[in-house]
């Protein structure tokens, strides 16, 4: 599984290579298709362009070898009908002859000019006129023309013809045959033979009379008339780097005997051969090439068709070529400069595509930047406003998502701000329930055995009483044990006073509310106990804060709690001192305070939560039940009794009674 | 106003030490003493004696001090029953005077509380019932059968005095006894104490449980008003009443 792993590879890389990289991949590949394509069309078409132009080139060639012809069979028929030649011919004049045709000879440069007579046989070799009387007849074009036809062609001419007609010519078709490079291997080494255009035409008298035949030709051999005249009219003399661009050539079978290629040395390369595959196409198939060829020792863009001689046998070729370096050195350079194009265009897209994925990738990269911030805890970051596109947008959507996030944090917090606070709230309340049920157990059982042991108590103390009185009654007021039994007598009625405490403790019956003002509650209270023995050396400072709520509550069940308190105050303080009693609406509204600060000695610490338990008492004489009745009555009106102290710096004891709840009054 | 002839007291109680210390401590020339130690035992006694005078503890295993109350009056309406106990609730005290007890008195208390009690019952015992009808309630009071009763002023407070019935067969006081001014009683608590001239003290119990915001001064100097003007004059203090709508439904409304 490679090649998921390569995507999953490409996948986990950063936006901005995979950009880079899908960019890349379309370029290139794109680049390299179009440069494939681009090539190969420009190649084409230059290349098919240099080919139709040789294959039209070759058509001119055509037109002058064929003009070349003509213009040795418009000779031969012209002179043939000539009356001077006709009379010399019958009369066998060869003197006459030789006149009247020697100077036709030198003036259209023919090679040969020879006549017949009516059998064949030579009269007269006007090149050689020392050689005749041979039979010619055999001669495709003579036998034809002393059939009375005027005909013209192309020929390969044997050494001994040529030598007939002279040492020289034969000399001028004789070629050594050069070793070329992917030419057919010969065993020869030399070529004898030639290769002549000929005319030949019959000489009739007025009668009709077929007289004989007159043959002209021109060897092709070295004669380099034609190929020269087809490159001045058709290349006009062009050159590259020193050589010419188009060349032609006249091929004797696969010899080249007429030609402007030029070999290493610049001199002409007849002798050469041609290469073996044109060799097959043009002289064993007898078609045209039309093609890239390898001209002696270059490439050249060609053509090349057969010549063919009056029997239709193939005798050579004919052949034009362009030198092909010059279309390759401009392909390479089209090459060269699509590449070089192609390059640039890479560099600068590259370059282009770098700037889009950064102007692309930037907001992005914002984004990131922001989401990371965010994931940190930090709500308050906003992504910098963007352009209105869709990145924009997602910009615009994640910042308005983060004001919910943060509306929505800070809601949370808020809600466990206040969830904490009302746990803890609820825990004190549950607490202070707790609390409540706890006292309330005490006292509520603390009745009921109160209850019980008064009834039990009650009957003993009954008969103490009785018995101790009467024996009181019965003895003298000065018997020694009078005052035991006094002693007994006070300390049971002592016992009895303690348990009509207990009893009464236990009887708490249920708070008749009604509305009170609990200042007056206060003034009252205190007019009551002012001229008390008790508070003798107590100054009493009140500082009751004015308009308070009215207050349901049992007006003669608080002004005992009150009661107990002042006198509890005065108690703690037997040599004097100041009790501070202040009244005020709770911080929370909700509940009216009461305080009575005494400057005794305080209430020890380990002391404090048992100072409203039933009979805990730190004096020597009283019950212990003050305290407790004042926490039962407070809590039957769902009020708190609480003392703060520090020892030393005397107690202070606050009354809280809750305010009417004016939804519910 | 001695009476030759003995009067007999039946002292009821299960406990036996409280019948006994009883029995002595009223033991004396007018009285003769029975003890019985349960509510059935007091009913049989007294199908054999009837006693003017009954003592009895309220709450007794059997028939019940009130069971017993209940079937003596049904009897003999003119018998005087003086309930003691040793767990004193208003709802008793309130239910015994309702059912006509002569009085209710809470353990544990001296003799001469006792002899109080049982003198101002046995003076009674020698009252004629035509004598009785001089004096009328007047109507609109609150009051405890043969105590003491409540009037009403404007508000939560209340005036506190003694029945007629109470103080009729004392003929003269010597000292009256009232509650500090300021100080909380409850229903049924001791609210006073009248001292006759024999010495026997009389003991109040409050109609109404409060705060005492008045005493009536004139007493100290004046006891015979107690008995001359006992629903005008003669009364004792005036209440601060914190508890009057469960008070006042133990009490009786004079017509």
């Amino acid at each position: 599984m490679r090649l998921p792993n390569i995507g999953q590879k490409f996948l986990d890389q950063p936006l901005r290579v995979k950009f880079f990289l899908s960019f890349m991949a379309v370029f290139t590949f794109g680049g390299i298709v179009s440069l494939f394509f681009g090539i190969r069309l420009e190649h084409r078409t230059i290349f098919d362009l240099a080919q139709a132009k040789v294959h039209h080139d070759l058509s001119s060639a055509w037109m002058v070898y064929n003009e070349k012809l003509n213009d040795i069979r418009d000779i031969v028929r012209l002179n043939s009908g000539r009356e001077s030649v006709e009379r010399a011919l019958r009369a066998g004049d060869r003197k006459a002859l030789e006149a009247a045709l020697f100077r036709i000879r030198a003036e259209f440069g023919l090679d040969i000019l020879t006549l017949t007579d009516a059998a064949g046989r030579v009269v007269l070799r006007l090149r050689n006129p020392g050689v005749f009387g041979d039979d010619q007849s055999l001669d495709p074009l003579i036998r034809r023309a002393l059939r009375r036809a005027t005909v013209v062609g192309t020929e390969i001419v044997p050494r001994r013809e040529l030598l007939q007609e002279g040492e020289d010519l034969a000399r001028r078709a004789e070629l050594a045959v050069k070793p070329t490079p992917k030419a057919i291997p010969r065993p020869e080494f030399r070529e004898e033979n030639g290769l002549m255009l000929k005319a030949a035409a019959p000489i009739v008298d007025r009668d009709g009379t077929l007289l004989g035949a007159m043959v002209g030709g021109i060897l092709l051999n070295r004669n380099y008339d034609i190929v020269d005249r087809v490159k001045d009219i058709v290349f006009k003399g062009e050159r590259y780097k020193g050589k010419e661009i188009g060349t032609v050539t006249i091929f004797q079978n696969d010899l080249r005997i007429s030609t402007n290629v030029t070999d290493e040395r610049g001199q002409r390369a007849v002798g050469t051969r041609v290469s073996q595959e044109v060799y097959r196409t043009v002289l064993q198939e007898g078609n045209p090439w039309i093609g890239r060829a390898f001209v002696v020792s270059h490439w050249y863009i060609t053509a090349y068709e057969p010549i063919r001689d009056l029997d239709g046998r193939i005798v050579g070729m004919l052949y034009v070529g362009m030198l092909e370096k010059p279309y390759i050195d401009l392909r390479n350079r089209v090459m060269l400069t699509f590449t070089g194009l192609a390059v640039l265009c890479t560099i600068l897209l590259l370059v282009l595509l770098n700037m889009i994925t950064t102007s692309m990738i930037k907001p992005l990269r914002r984004m990131v930047t922001a989401t990371q911030r965010i994931a940190q805890g930090d709500l308050d970051h906003k992504v910098a406003r963007q352009a209105q596109d869709e990145i924009g947008q997602l910009a615009l959507s994640f910042n308005r998502m983060t004001d919910k996030l943060k509306e929505a944090n800070d809601g949370l917090l808020q809600w466990t701000r206040t969830l904490e606070k009302r746990v803890e709230e609820r825990s004190e309340d549950l607490r202070k329930m707790q609390d409540f049920l706890v006292q309330s157990e005490k006292l509520a059982s603390m009745g009921k055995m109160a209850a019980g042991v008064a009834h039990e108590i009650n009957n003993p103390l009954t008969s103490i009483l009785l018995n101790t009185h009467l024996m009181l009654e019965k003895l003298e007021p000065s018997s020694p044990y009078t005052e035991s039994l006094t002693l007994i007598a006070d300390e049971t009625t002592r016992c009895s006073h303690i348990v009509k405490g207990l009893l009464e403790f236990a009887r708490q019956s249920p708070p008749q509310k009604v509305r009170a003002d609990i200042n007056s509650l206060l003034d009252r209270t205190v007019q009551l106990l002012e001229n008390q023995a008790a508070f003798q050396n107590i100054i009493i400072i009140r500082q009751l804060q004015e308009d308070l709520p009215p207050l349901s509550l049992d007006r003669a069940k608080i002004q005992q709690v009150f009661w107990n308190l002042m006198i509890n105050a005065a108690e703690a303080m037997a040599k004097g001192g100041t009790l501070m009693i202040t009244s005020r609406l709770a911080a929370d509204g909700r509940a009216v305070e009461v305080r009575f600060t005494d400057t005794g000695p305080g209430v020890p610490r380990e002391i404090l939560n048992k100072l409203f338990d039933p009979f805990f008492s730190t004096k020597s004489s009283g019950l212990g039940l003050g305290l407790a009745v004042c926490y039962g009555i407070v809590q039957g009106h769902l009020g708190a009794i609480t003392v703060e102290s520090e020892p030393g710096h005397g107690a202070t004891f606050i009354v809280r009674l809750p305010v009417e709840d004016q939804a519910h009054s | 106003m001695i009476n030759p002839k003995k009067v007999k007291i039946l002292v009821v109680d299960d406990e036996i030490t409280v019948c006994k210390s009883i029995r002595q401590a009223i033991l004396s020339d007018e009285y003769e003493v029975d003890t019985a130690l349960s509510g059935e035992e007091a009913l049989k006694k007294d199908e054999e004696a009837a006693y003017p005078i009954v003592i009895t503890d309220l709450m007794m295993p059997g028939l019940s001090g009130l069971n017993l109350l209940e079937r003596l009056k049904a009897r003999r309406p003119e018998v005087n029953v003086i309930m003691i106990t040793g767990y004193p609730t208003i709802k008793t005290a309130v239910q015994a005077i309702k059912l006509g007890a002569f009085d209710y008195l809470p353990k544990p208390f001296t003799p001469a509380e006792l002899r109080s009690l049982v003198g101002r019952a046995y003076k009674k015992t020698g009252i004629k019932d035509k004598q009785a009808e001089q004096i009328k309630m007047p109507s609109g009071l609150f009051y405890m059968l043969g105590h003491t009763w409540l009037k009403l002023e404007k508000g939560s407070i209340g005036v506190v005095g003694i029945v007629h019935e109470f103080t009729q067969p004392l003929t003269s006081f010597k000292q009256v006894e009232l509650p500090e001014k300021g100080i909380f009683i409850a229903q049924g608590d001791l609210c006073g104490k009248i001292i006759d001239e024999e010495g026997l003290v009389h003991r109040i119990w409050s109609p109404a449980g409060g705060r005492v915001v008045e005493v009536n001064s004139k007493l100290k100097d004046e006891p015979g008003l107690l008995k001359s003007s006992p629903y005008q004059k003669g009364w004792l203090f005036r209440l601060e009443t914190s508890n009057l709508e469960e008070d006042t439904t133990g009490l009786i409304l004079s017509k």
